[in-house]
């Protein structure tokens, strides 16, 4: 967990974001860009769940740990649910609701961080 | 969630689909949040967590409400928008007129500023959702249009 991880992930996410409401305001359906972006964003997170675990197993203790494993689970899961959600949509709000599941990726990454830095001793 | 479609067509497509996004987001974020509280440190501020479930449940009720849509929804939905909305207003005013009372922070503490006062945002979003779909449903009036009834008490 390290904001090595965070700022490329909060730009892809940003990236996700920009294209669901480009495509709304287009008045267009989600396309191939969206799913390589959400794709990416999603890589990033799985890379950073599997380093985030390893220093949990490590024995770094955050704080406030049960509010930081369920960020760190919701934060994978959101991309996905949000593009699962999104692709059945046929009109132009597929892209807004991409963009809402980008928007609160983005929030919680920063919010996870914080949750690592704060260890109670 | 396809096989909702049949239900929820009015309320969860298109635009609606955005609000059931921010409402399922919202309903996970609080829930989570108000389980963590309400199970670790319940004595620290009980008035403050027991609002945070209360809002957590009003979140899955209106997440709920719109997914299934048709007029049971749109009334659960109505009715969960206006209870969050009294429930933003009420503690945001309360959180800022007495602090001391909210020594931790509620998710519609300060109108809501710790989630970007979308909370504030989100259920006047949802009610404008919700009456545009009843003017869309409600038959075109007849000239002159029914007189409403009182209601009895």
């Amino acid at each position: 967990m390290s904001t090595g991880l965070v700022v490329p992930a909060t730009v892809a996410a940003a990236v996700v974001a920009a294209l669901g409401l480009l495509s709304t305001a287009l008045r267009r359906r989600i396309g191939m860009a969206h799913l390589t972006a959400t794709g990416v964003l999603e890589l990033l997170l799985v890379v950073q769940a599997v380093v985030a675990g390893a220093g949990l197993a490590g024995g770094h203790r955050p704080a406030e740990l049960a509010t930081f494993v369920a960020y760190l689970g919701s934060v994978v899961l959101l991309p996905v649910a949000g593009y699962l959600w999104a692709r059945t949509e046929p009109t132009r709000w597929a892209g807004t609701v991409l963009a809402v599941a980008a928007a609160a990726v983005g929030v919680m990454l920063w919010r996870l961080l914080q949750l690592w830095e704060v260890t109670g001793g | 969630m396809a096989e909702a479609r049949p239900t929820g067509t009015d309320t969860a497509g298109g635009p609606g689909r955005v609000l059931v996004a921010l409402y399922g987001v919202f309903a996970l974020a609080t829930t989570s949040r108000a389980a963590v509280q309400l199970a670790t440190q319940f004595d620290r501020a009980p008035l403050a967590y027991l609002l945070s479930a209360l809002a957590a449940v009003v979140y899955v009720v209106a997440t709920v409400g719109l997914v299934r849509g048709g007029r049971p929804g749109r009334r659960t939905a109505t009715i969960a928008c206006a209870v969050e909305l009294a429930g933003v207003l009420i503690v945001g005013a309360l959180s800022l007129a007495d602090p001391a009372a909210f020594p931790d922070e509620t998710v519609w503490s300060g109108f809501g500023r710790g989630y970007f006062y979308v909370p504030l945002v989100l259920p006047v979003l949802g009610l404008l959702w919700l009456r545009s779909l009843a003017a869309q449903n409600s038959p075109p009036p007849k000239s002159p249009p029914p007189p409403k009834s009182p209601p009895s008490p």
